[in-house]
């Protein structure tokens, strides 16, 4: 049974039927329906993980179907050990992301649809084994997104919305000439991903072609200077929204850096890993100064996003199997921790109506305040600030320590990087949470635990791998190696 | 039997997390009928099993049985992370040493927060502390002991906070845990350095490691530097030391276990990290000059604090240099020796402050007296507390300083005449405050004030017994001296009642709370506000951390969103403006798409060829 297909074909089927339900239908309904097609989805993600050998480094359950032959286009699907993490992170997400929605949405029969493709259009990125064929997942992403966060946003939505639609387009203009131009370059008959096809090319070819492909990616990373949509764009999306953006929708150009720079352009990537770390490390200081400034909260989670992503790339510049394995962790860790971070804000602003850090006050208050949303957004911010015992330390660390002889200077500051975490997300918990609660706070609606089951869940999840780490690398041990044995083979610069 | 007994020891940390999960029903709300004592209840029988099992422990590696157990937490290519623990008769001595104190910080948590409605959460706390630092003790790797550190800035964090609606508290907190937080982000960048240089975390090996390290020009320095910044923060040693007086704000039982016990955690880390320093070069100056400078600013600052807390908890910082200059020398034994004996005074002088203050709701020096013949036990124990503290025959603290003073006697006279001032200043200022709250006229908030009920006394009064005690069994571990050396006596003892008569006869007027004279006045608030040193963190690094934050800012807004936004209306603009050349001749079309890709073409073909 190809179930990698099956898999992109659960949530595809499931936002047709959803949108062919009766118009009167009630917003619940849709809810539990999506609902029950994205734990369909995890289910068989899940399953896909069992079948998955991880002692097998190369990609598994390959489902090639000849499409566009002449185009050098084909359908080919497979997944490895770094697919196969961001791709149960994306099911398990995009389910979290559902609960977490509000049953009174207005126009649900377009919202979980939407919600249902974009789920589609990611798993499809993180499965195509054909560049033509991501880039095509890769742009599938875009329309959903834009348009959930066009409708369903804040007061500027559709500024935000157009800024990341532009941004994002231009990034896939840049990752196609990337593709266009290597498969040109190098003369080969197809798209299919092929790690040996840029050895053909002259160096300097190769460091163009990476570059385009960098800055593609750098955008929806995002890295300093092409970060600016991204505050914009998740300050107006709406809750679930921020989750999956900030969860899976980077994670796609993290995903991107790995496998179509330090896997296709190894020589080129060698060459570059300096700059990039030291490129890590300017993202890493820019988002966590950036987030200090802010004093709305959606936007601080946000800057801080940007700041954790760029440990990603200081990881991957380090390209030896440690370091990719940690680059994985991270965005594992990455995508719980942010999902995270980003309910909990929401949580806040549905029931106090405000996201300012000045004027919210003493929310901890067992009796009046929201002392659960409290507890968990102290887990939360610590598990962000690298605290052991969570999932954030276990990813930073092994960051840092596999980066550490590669690049010493850069990992140092990136940990100061970490240093500063704590000190925007402690003026948050101390803000918000501590303190006395103000009189015009005191009549918040209730939480009910369905607000609550999301959170309780990922703080769970990042509890328990945070002490059991093993659980969290397991499947990627063996890929790394082959990821990076292009670059291992090279001479040293 | 005896095999399982040491292959469980893993649990005796375990089980105080085990304490804190079961309060959780009650500490989120969940169970109210109940009040939350019974989670109180839960967490001192899961510190009682602790204990109880660290007892047979302790039996167990006193007639020699040693263990070693590993426990493989990360398996990666290329590293393993594992996590080992220790146990011989040492690491379970100061695992029973935290543990018994920490029973009797509970039972009196019991008494002290009866009426307050966080009790349940407050013990949560308390089973995270204890396990962390019962953690530390046994720990035999450096990453695990680095992780519970984390945990117990963690738990530091929240115990201070613990009173989170008043504004001193928050702030008290938010200090804290930053200030921590700075010394664990260095130790953070030394323990990756040690990881990466010495393959492995595991204390033997990288004390094997480094007999023979070889690292780069000033590597060494600054590797020394960052482990050393870890117990600086937690030890609260200059210049990262000014959270522990703030953290005062908490709740008295935690700062009970704070000012002996987990002060002590880092300083403990500090004695294993010794054989790694030796081969940092100037490690040892920089702990030398750490510890004589905290020993000997902090004893002058707490000559002029008047919260009584804080009076104590700046002399905690104290010892906790002492501590720094006997791992600087080499000499871990006076280091070891130290954190013990100070550990069990400190408790009890903190349990003696504690009852005060929940009898008289009071902690301000200027507004107390006459206690005395009012609370007789809890004076009591303030003066065994005290003398226990300072080198007074035979009590604890005389042992340690005698350990130090012989030692140094020869090598480094000048630490002797430290060691010294330092004994004398500390009873200078203990006589002071035993001055100020037990002795003289009755003031308006002692009039009435009974002596505490007894879950505050029962705690107290067993640790006033155990206090004296001391010297018997540090003899029957055979931990004194075989010969006496009477000069070093003379000269503790002495300059111990030098420092009593000193504060016994030095004028204390409540009604100034400052002095008059301006020269006077200008050294008493130097050394009440520490110097000035916050104010002067106030004005550089948060300053530059706050400017920076708002500057790239504004960069972020003005700079680089302003060309984002520029660019993107340019397109959208010119689209608008463009589309009115669309004339629907396809034969445009075509021209204007073959220009297009022959531009495109030539430059692409201009980069690459």
């Amino acid at each position: 049974m190809p179930l990698l297909s099956f898999l992109l074909g659960v949530p595809l089927l499931g936002a047709l039927a959803l949108s062919l339900l009766p118009a009167e239908s009630l917003g619940r309904t849709y809810r539990s329906l999506a609902a029950v097609v994205m734990a369909i989805a995890l289910v068989v993600s899940l399953a896909i993980a069992r079948l998955f050998d991880p002692g097998n480094a190369a990609p598994q359950l390959t489902e090639v179907i000849p499409w566009l032959e002449p185009l050098g286009l084909s359908y080919r699907l497979s997944v490895d050990g770094l697919s196969l993490p961001l791709l149960v992170l994306n099911n398990f997400l995009t389910l979290i992301a559902l609960l977490a929605t509000s049953v009174n949405l207005p126009r649900p029969r377009l919202y979980y649809p939407l919600v249902l493709l974009l789920n589609a259009g990611v798993s499809g990125a993180f499965l195509a084994d054909n560049l033509l064929l991501f880039f095509l997942f890769y742009e599938l992403e875009l329309i959903p997104l834009y348009l959930l966060i066009a409708i369903w946003g804040g007061a500027r939505r559709s500024y935000a919305a157009t800024k990341f639609l532009i941004y994002t387009a231009i990034s896939g203009v840049l990752l196609l000439a990337g593709f266009l131009g290597l498969v040109w370059l190098a003369h080969a008959s197809s798209f299919d991903f092929d790690p040996q096809l840029s050895t053909l090319l002259p160096l300097s070819s190769q460091l163009v072609l990476l570059g385009l492909i960098l800055v593609g990616f750098g955008i929806k990373i995002p890295l300093v200077p092409f970060h600016t949509w991204l505050p914009d764009a998740h300050v107006e999306a709406s809750t679930p929204i921020s989750v999956l953006l900030a969860g899976v929708l980077l994670k796609l150009g993290t995903y991107g850096l790995v496998r179509f720079g330090v896997q296709l352009f190894p020589q080129a990537w060698q060459v570059l890993a300096p700059g990039l770390a030291t490129w890590a490390v300017v993202s890493v200081l820019y988002g966590s100064l950036m987030a200090i400034a802010q004093t709305d909260m959606k936007k601080m989670v946000a800057y801080s996003s940007i700041g954790h992503m760029g440990f990603v790339l200081l990881a991957t510049a380090t390209a030896t199997p440690l370091s990719i394995l940690a680059a994985i962790a991270q965005m594992m860790s990455h995508g719980l921790i942010s999902a995270l971070l980003f309910l909990l804000v929401g949580v806040v602003y549905e029931k106090t109506g405000s996201r300012n850090i000045e004027v919210l006050r003493g929310l901890l208050n067992p009796e009046r305040g929201l002392p659960l949303v409290g507890s968990l957004m102290i887990v939360g911010v610590m598990a962000s600030g690298g605290i052991p015992g969570m999932v954030g330390f276990v990813a930073e660390f092994l960051i840092f320590r596999s980066s550490f002889l590669t690049f010493p200077v850069q990992t140092l500051l990136c940990m100061v990087g970490t240093g500063l975490t704590a000190v925007y997300f402690l003026l948050l918990v101390n803000r918000v949470f501590f303190g006395r609660l103000p009189n015009e706070l005191t009549d918040l609606p209730p939480v009910a635990w369905g607000d609550r089951l999301p959170s309780l869940l990922l703080a769970t999840l990042i509890l328990i791998l945070g002490i059991v780490p093993n659980w969290l690398i397991h499947w990627s041990k063996t890929t790394v190696s082959l990821l990076t044995t292009a670059i291992a083979t090279l001479p040293a610069p | 039997m005896p095999n399982s007994l040491l292959e469980t020891s893993w649990w005796v940390p375990c089980y105080g997390l085990v304490g804190a999960a079961l309060t959780l029903p009650w500490a989120t709300g969940y169970v109210r009928r109940t009040g939350p004592r019974p989670a109180a209840y839960f967490n001192l029988l899961m510190t009682v099993v602790a204990f109880v099992h660290g007892f047979f422990l302790l039996q167990q590696t006193r007639s020699g049985a040693t263990a070693t157990l590993v426990w493989h937490w990360l398996q990666a290519p290329g590293l393993d992370l594992s996590f080992s623990l220790l146990i011989n008769s040492v690491t379970t001595g100061a695992m029973e040493l935290v543990t018994g104190l920490s029973i009797l910080a509970q039972i009196f948590a019991l008494g002290y927060l009866e009426k307050d409605w966080g009790m349940a959460r407050f013990f949560a706390l308390m089973g995270f502390f204890e396990a962390a630092l019962s953690g530390i003790a046994i720990s035999n790797s450096l990453l695990l002991s680095y992780g519970l550190l984390e945990m117990l800035t963690l738990s530091t964090y929240l115990l201070i906070g613990f009173w989170y609606a008043q504004p001193l508290v928050v702030k008290a907190a938010r200090d804290a845990f930053l200030t921590k937080r700075v010394g664990d982000i260095l130790l953070l960048m030394g323990v990756v350095a040690v990881g990466s240089f010495a393959g492995s975390y595991d204390f033997p090996d990288l004390y094997q490691w480094a007999e023979h390290a070889n690292l780069p020009d000033g590597w060494g320095f600054l590797l020394g530097l960052a482990l050393i910044a870890g117990p600086t923060g937690k030890c609260a040693q200059v210049p990262l030391h000014l959270w522990l007086d703030e953290a005062m704000e908490g709740p008295n039982p935690a700062s009970i276990m704070r000012n002996s016990v987990v002060v002590a955690a880092g300083a403990y880390i500090l004695i294993k990290l010794q054989p790694i320093l030796v081969a940092c070069p100037g490690a040892n100056i920089a702990l030398i000059l750490i510890g004589a400078v905290t020993a000997i600013s902090e004893s002058l600052v707490s000559i002029a604090q008047i919260d009584i807390k804080r009076a104590l908890s700046h002399s905690t910082s104290v010892y906790l240099g002492l501590v720094f200059i006997g791992v600087g020398t080499n000499w871990t034994d006076f280091a070891l020796f130290v954190l013990l004996t100070h550990a069990i005074a400190k408790a009890l002088l903190f349990m003696s402050i504690g009852s005060v203050i929940m009898t008289t709701n009071c902690q301000d020096l200027t507004e107390l007296g006459g206690l005395g013949g009012r609370m007789p036990a809890t004076s009591s124990a303030f003066v065994i507390g005290g003398l226990s503290l300072i080198g007074c025959l035979p009590l604890g603290a005389f042992w340690s300083f005698y350990r130090g003073i012989g030692y140094y006697w020869q090598t480094m006279p000048w630490l002797v005449g430290l060691i010294l001032v330092v004994n004398v200043l500390t009873a200078v200022n203990l006589t002071r405050v035993f001055r100020l709250v037990f002795l003289g006229p009755a003031q308006p908030k002692t009039r009435r004030a009974p002596e505490v009920p007894w879950p505050l006394a029962v705690p107290m009064v067993t640790l006033s017994i155990l206090n004296v005690l001391v010297p018997l069994i540090l003899q029957r571990v055979q931990l004194l001296p075989e010969t006496i050396d009477w000069t070093i006596v003379a000269l503790l003892v002495l300059s111990g009642l030098v420092g009593i008569l000193l504060g016994g006869f030095v004028t204390l007027k409540r009604s100034w709370t400052r002095p008059i004279k301006i020269p006077l006045r200008f050294v008493q608030d130097l050394l009440a506000y520490d110097f000035y040193i916050e104010a002067l963190y106030r004005y550089t690094v948060i300053w530059a951390v706050r400017s920076l934050a708002q500057v790239s800012a504004w960069v972020d807004r003005h700079i680089v969103d302003r060309i984002v936004n520029t660019t993107g209306v340019v397109s959208l603009v010119g689209g608008e403006l463009l589309k009115y050349t669309a004339s629907g001749q396809s034969q445009a079309y075509l021209l204007l798409v073959f220009i297009g890709v022959a531009i495109l073409g030539g430059a692409i073909a201009w980069l690459l060829l």
